[in-house]
C-alpha cells in the first residue's frame, strides 16, 4: 500500500475499535460525527421551543393592548426566546453541530483532538437547555437575554437558573473551542497546509479562539450575578456600591464576539456551498480566510458600541464607533467575493444554494443597518427600539439561521446517506424568505418612529404594521415546519445520496455517506486547494474509501 | 496561481446591467437625499436636524451599495444558471481572484467608512462636546414606571410634564431611583439611559412648540411598555415662565428631600367619587380593572372591593374597610399578589386617596 506509508505512525492512525452497544454508539459517543448529529438534533428541538415562544410574542403584539398573555408572562417569554435562540440554537448549531461533523472530515482527521472532552461538551448542553426552559416553573428571567441588573437582581428565582444554564453552555462552548483549535492546528492530513484548508475550516479556526476567550468573560459575569442574587455579594447593585454598567461591559465583552461566533461558521458554510453549486473556485480564497481572522480580532474591540447610551465617557464612544465601522470592510470583502464567485459559474438551483443566495441578500441588509448603528448619533436615536430588533434578526435569522438551514440541506446527505426533498425545499425557501422579510422589514420603520423594544403593549398607531408582521411570521413558522417535516420524511424516504451527490470537492464528499467510524481507511495526502473544478481532485490515498476493503486495524483494546 | 486562470472578459450584458444599476443607484441617492424625514417624525429640538442629516447620508451611501450587491447577486444567479443545453458536469470559468478588483472593493468601502466616520464625529462633537454654557439645567428621574423632573429653585419633584422654553439650551441630567430606564424623545432623536447611581447628560435646544412623548427604551419591569404616557411641553417664553414660576411658588415650603410616604392615616372625609374616577383612570387603570376580584390585569379586579361577599378579606388578609383600602393606597403592597407602589411613587395626594376610596365604595 503505497499511500499508507506516507504517514505511517503519528496519532492519526491510532484507531480504537468501534463501540458496539447502543449507548456507547449513539448516546455517550465519542465519535465527532455522532456528536455533531446530537448537537444538530438537540439544537433543533430547542429551535422548535424557542420558535413557539416567538409566536407567543407575535400573537401578543397583534393588538396594541396585548392581552394574549399578561405583561409579566410576555417579559418571560421574550427573555427565554432570545436566550434560547442565541445559546441553545445558533451557537450550538454553528459550532457544535456543523463544526463537529464537518471540519474533521475536511482536514482529513479521524476525530477531534480530545474526543472525550467533546462528549463532555455535548452532554453539558441538554441539561443547560432543560435548566433554561425549566426556569418557567420557578418564574423565568424577565429582563431580556441581556439580563441587565438591577432588573435581573429583582427577577424571579428562575433568573438564577438562567445564570446556571448559560454558565453550563459557556463551559461547553469554551471546551469545544479549545478542542477545535487544537484539532485544526495539530491534526490536518499531510499536505493540508493552512492555505489549502477548505474555508469552512478557516471559519472554525477563527471562531474557536473567540469561543475560548470571550466565553470566560461571560462566565465571570454570570458567576457574579449568581452570587449577588443568591448570597448578596454586591457587584452590580448601586445601593450597595456596585455598578450596573459593570455587568454591561462584562456581558458585551462576551456577547459581541458571540455575534461573530454565530456568524463566522455560517460564512464558512456559504463559502462551501457557493463554489460547489457554482462549479467555480471560491473567488479570493485568501481574502475570505484573512477577513474571517480580522473580523475575529476586531470583534474583541467593539463591545461598547452596545452601550452608547449607557453613560460611557463621551470620548470613549469614538474608538468604539470607528472600530465598529472598520468591521464593515472585511465583511464587505466577503460579500463581494461571494457575489463574484457566482460570476460565469454554472449555478445549480439546489435548496442549499437558494438559502445561501438568500443569506447574502438578508445579511447584506442586516450588515448595512449595522453600519448605521455604529454611528453614535444615529444610535442615540435607534438604540433600544424595534430598529435594533429588526437589525439583529436580519443578521441572526436572515443571516445565521438561513445559512445553517443551507448547511443542513448541503450536509444532510453526508450525515444520513439520503437527500432531502428538493421540491419541498424550494417551497420552504420561498415561504421562509418572504415570511422573514415581511416579519422584520417593517420593524426598522416602527423603531425609528418611536416603538421601543421589549414592550407587552404599545402605541396603537403601530398596530396595523404589527399585525402585518405577525401574519408574515406565521408564514415563516410554517416554512420551518416544512423544513422539519422534510428532514424527518427524508430520513426514510429520501433519495439515496451516494458518496458525492453534489459533485463537491472537499474531502468529506470523497467518503461514503455516512462515513465510517474511523472516517478514513487511510489518511489522505493533500496537494492543493479543493476548489479547482478543472483539475483532478488534489488528494492521494483515497482509492479504497469507496471499496469494500477493510478499514484500519484497530489498536489492541486496553 | 493567477497564471493558470483564464482571461476575464466582461461581456456586453454585464455592462448593460451595470448601467442599469448605476441609474438605480442614482435614483436611490436622489430619493434618499431629498427624503423628508420630518414628514414621518417631526423635529422638536436640535440636534434632531443634525442626526437626520446623518441618517440621510447613511441612506444615500447604502442605497447604491445595496443596489449593486443585490443586483449583481440576482443577475449572476439568473444569467449563469446551468441550462438544459449544458452538459451536467459543466463547470464555470475557473477564475480564482483578481487583485485589482479586490483592491477596489477594499479601497472604496474604506473611503466610505472614513467619510462616514468624519461626518459622525462632527455631529457627535456637537452633541457631546460643544455644550452650551448658558441655558437651563434640568434633571429627570426615572421611576417604575414614570418620570419626575427637577428644576432650579423648584423644591421636590415635578410629576407628569416637563416644560421647556423654545430656543433656550437645555442641559438634562438623568438618573433613576430604582432600575435602569431610558429617556428618549423621538422627536429630539436622542436618548440617555437612566442608570441608578450614575448621572447621564443630554444637551439639546428646544425648537418647535408642541407636546412630545417621552419613551422608556430600557426594559424596566412589568409596565415598561406603558412608560410612554408623559410628555415634554415646548412653549414660548411667557407660557414657560408662568408654568415655572407657578411651580416655584407652589413648592416654596416643600422639602427638597425626595418625598416619602406620610406617616399618619389619611383622612377620608369629603372624598369625591367623580374626582376619584378621574384619578383611577390615570393612576390605577393600567393595573386594575373594575371587574371581579379574580380578573387580574397586574393587580386584582376591584369591583365591589369593599362589598364583595366572595372576597371578604383584602390581599393582606384584613377585612376590607375604607381605612384598610386607604392604607394600601398610602403604603403600597408587596406580597403574593405582586407589588403595588406607594402613594409617593404613584404621585397620589391625601385628597386623591380619599377620592379613590369614595369611588371604590360606589363600585358594587
Amino acid at each position: 500500500m503505497a499511500t499508507a506509508t506516507v504517514h505511517a505512525g503519528g496519532i492519526a492512525d491510532h484507531v480504537h475499535p468501534e463501540p458496539q452497544g447502543f449507548v456507547r454508539k449513539y448516546i455517550f459517543s465519542i465519535d465527532h460525527k455522532i456528536i455533531g448529529v446530537q448537537y444538530l438534533i438537540t439544537g433543533f428541538v430547542f429551535l422548535v421551543l424557542a420558535g413557539l415562544l416567538a409566536e407567543v410574542i407575535r400573537v401578543q403584539l397583534m393588538h396594541a393592548n396585548g392581552g394574549f398573555v399578561s405583561a409579566d408572562t410576555y417579559n418571560e417569554v421574550y427573555s427565554i426566546h432570545g436566550s434560547a435562540m442565541v445559546w441553545l440554537v445558533i451557537i450550538p448549531l454553528a459550532t457544535g453541530a456543523f463544526g463537529n461533523f464537518v471540519f474533521p472530515l475536511q482536514i482529513g482527521a479521524r476525530d477531534v483532538a480530545f474526543p472525550w472532552l467533546n462528549m463532555v461538551s455535548f452532554w453539558l448542553f441538554p441539561p443547560a437547555g432543560l435548566l433554561l426552559f425549566g426556569s418557567f416553573l420557578l418564574g423565568a428571567p424577565a429582563a431580556g437575554w441581556t439580563e441587565y441588573p438591577p432588573m435581573s437582581l429583582q427577577g424571579a428565582p428562575g433568573t438564577s437558573m438562567w445564570c446556571a444554564a448559560i454558565f453550563l453552555v459557556g463551559v461547553s462552548s469554551t471546551m469545544t473551542g479549545l478542542n477545535f483549535l487544537v484539532t485544526l492546528i495539530k491534526m490536518r492530513a499531510p499536505g493540508m497546509t493552512f492555505t489549502r484548508m477548505p474555508l469552512f475550516c478557516w471559519a472554525q479556526f477563527a471562531t474557536a479562539p473567540m469561543s475560548m476567550i470571550a466565553t470566560t468573560a461571560l462566565a465571570a459575569a454570570l458567576a457574579a450575578l449568581f452570587m449577588e442574587r443568591q448570597f448578596g455579594v454586591p457587584f452590580f447593585d448601586p445601593t450597595k456600591g456596585g455598578s450596573p454598567v459593570l455587568w454591561q461591559h462584562m456581558f458585551w465583552f462576551y456577547s459581541h464576539p458571540a455575534v461573530y461566533i454565530m456568524i463566522l461558521p455560517v460564512f464558512g458554510i456559504i463559502s462551501e456551498v457557493f463554489p460547489t453549486f457554482a462549479r467555480k473556485p471560491i473567488f479570493g480564497y485568501k481574502m475570505i480566510a484573512f477577513s474571517s481572522v480580522s473580523i475575529a480580532l476586531l470583534s474583541f474591540m467593539v463591545w461598547a458600541h452596545h452601550m452608547f447610551t449607557s453613560g460611557l465617557a463621551p470620548f470613549l464612544q469614538l474608538p468604539f464607533m470607528i472600530l465598529t465601522m472598520l468591521i464593515a470592510i472585511p465583511t464587505g470583502i466577503k460579500i463581494f467575493s461571494w457575489v463574484a464567485t457566482l460570476w460565469e459559474g454554472k449555478i445549480h438551483y439546489t435548496t442549499a444554494m437558494l438559502f445561501a443566495i438568500g443569506f447574502i441578500a438578508t445579511f447584506t441588509f442586516g450588515g448595512i443597518t449595522g453600519v448605521f448603528l455604529s454611528a453614535v448619533p444615529f444610535d442615540l436615536h435607534a438604540h433600544g427600539t424595534y430598529f435594533i430588533v429588526a437589525h439583529l434578526h436580519y443578521v441572526l435569522v436572515g443571516g445565521s439561521l438561513m445559512g445553517l438551514i443551507s448547511g443542513v440541506y448541503y450536509w444532510y446527505p453526508k450525515m444520513t446517506g439520503r437527500l432531502m426533498n428538493d421540491k419541498l425545499g424550494h417551497w420552504t425557501f420561498w415561504l421562509f424568505f418572504i415570511g422573514f422579510n415581511g416579519t422584520f422589514l417593517p420593524m426598522h420603520m416602527l423603531g425609528l418612529l418611536g416603538m421601543p423594544r421589549r414592550v407587552a403593549v404599545y402605541d396603537p398607531q403601530f398596530q396595523t404594521w404589527n399585525q402585518v408582521e405577525s401574519i408574515f411570521s406565521f408564514v415563516m413558522t410554517f416554512a420551518l415546519l416544512l423544513f422539519f417535516a422534510n428532514m424527518l420524511w427524508s430520513l426514510r424516504n429520501g433519495k439515496k445520496a451516494g458518496s458525492n451527490p453534489w459533485g463537491a470537492r472537499t474531502l468529506e464528499w470523497q467518503l461514503p455517506s455516512p462515513p465510517h467510524y474511523y472516517n478514513f481507511k487511510h489518511i489522505p495526502t493533500v496537494f492543493s486547494t479543493p476548489y479547482d473544478f478543472a483539475e483532478p481532485l488534489p488528494y492521494a490515498g483515497l482509492e479504497e474509501e469507496l471499496t469494500d476493503s477493510p478499514g484500519p486495524a484497530p489498536a489492541v483494546a486496553h | 496561481m493567477e497564471n493558470r486562470d483564464p482571461v476575464v472578459h466582461l461581456d456586453r450584458n454585464f455592462w448593460i446591467v451595470t448601467a442599469v444599476f448605476a441609474v438605480l443607484s442614482a435614483i436611490s441617492v436622489w430619493y434618499f437625499g431629498t427624503f423628508d424625514i420630518v414628514k414621518l417624525l417631526p423635529e422638536s429640538a436640535a440636534p434632531a436636524g443634525d442626526i437626520d442629516a446623518l441618517t440621510r447620508f447613511l441612506l444615500m451611501s447604502s442605497g447604491p451599495l445595496f443596489v449593486f450587491v443585490i443586483g449583481y447577486l440576482l443577475y449572476f444567479t439568473i444569467a449563469y444558471r446551468i441550462r438544459k443545453s449544458d452538459p451536467p458536469d459543466a463547470i464555470g470559468t475557473q477564475v480564482h481572484d483578481s487583485h485589482s478588483l479586490e483592491l477596489w472593493w477594499t479601497v472604496i468601502p474604506t473611503i466610505f467608512v472614513v467619510i462616514m466616520a468624519i461626518f459622525s464625529v462632527k455631529i457627535w462633537y456637537n452633541i457631546e462636546v460643544a455644550q452650551p454654557t448658558n441655558g437651563i439645567a434640568v434633571e429627570s428621574i426615572g421611576h417604575q414606571w414614570y418620570y419626575t423632573f427637577r428644576y432650579p429653585n423648584v423644591h421636590g419633584e415635578i410629576p407628569n410634564e416637563m416644560h421647556l422654553e423654545v430656543g433656550v439650551p437645555v442641559t438634562l441630567h438623568v438618573t433613576s431611583s430604582d432600575v435602569i430606564h431610558s429617556f428618549w424623545v423621538p422627536t429630539m432623536r436622542i436618548k440617555a439611559d437612566m442608570v441608578p447611581g450614575l448621572i447621564n447628560t443630554l444637551h439639546f435646544t428646544p425648537l418647535n412648540p408642541g407636546t412630545y412623548k417621552i419613551i422608556c427604551t430600557e426594559f424596566c419591569g412589568t409596565l415598561h411598555g406603558d412608560m410612554e404616557k408623559q410628555t415634554v411641553v415646548i412653549e414660548d417664553h411667557a407660557h414657560f415662565t408662568a408654568w415655572y414660576n407657578g411651580w416655584v411658588a407652589k413648592t416654596k415650603n416643600v422639602s427638597d428631600a425626595i418625598a416619602t410616604t406620610s406617616a399618619g392615616a389619611v383622612p377620608l372625609a369629603g372624598g369625591s367619587a367623580s374626582a376619584g374616577q378621574a384619578t383611577f383612570a390615570t393612576k390605577c387603570s393600567a393595573c386594575h380593572k373594575i371587574a371581579p376580584f379574580d380578573q387580574k390585569v397586574v393587580g386584582p379586579g376591584l369591583k365591589g372591593i369593599l362589598d364583595d361577599p366572595k372576597h371578604p378579606n383584602l390581599v393582606d388578609g384584613q377585612k376590607a374597610t375604607p381605612e384598610n383600602v386607604a392604607a394600601i393606597l398610602q403604603h403600597g403592597y408587596k406580597g403574593d399578589m405582586g407589588a403595588m407602589p406607594d402613594m409617593t411613587a404613584n404621585g397620589l395626594s391625601n385628597k386623591d386617596i380619599a377620592n379613590l376610596v369614595e369611588f371604590l365604595k360606589n363600585q358594587k
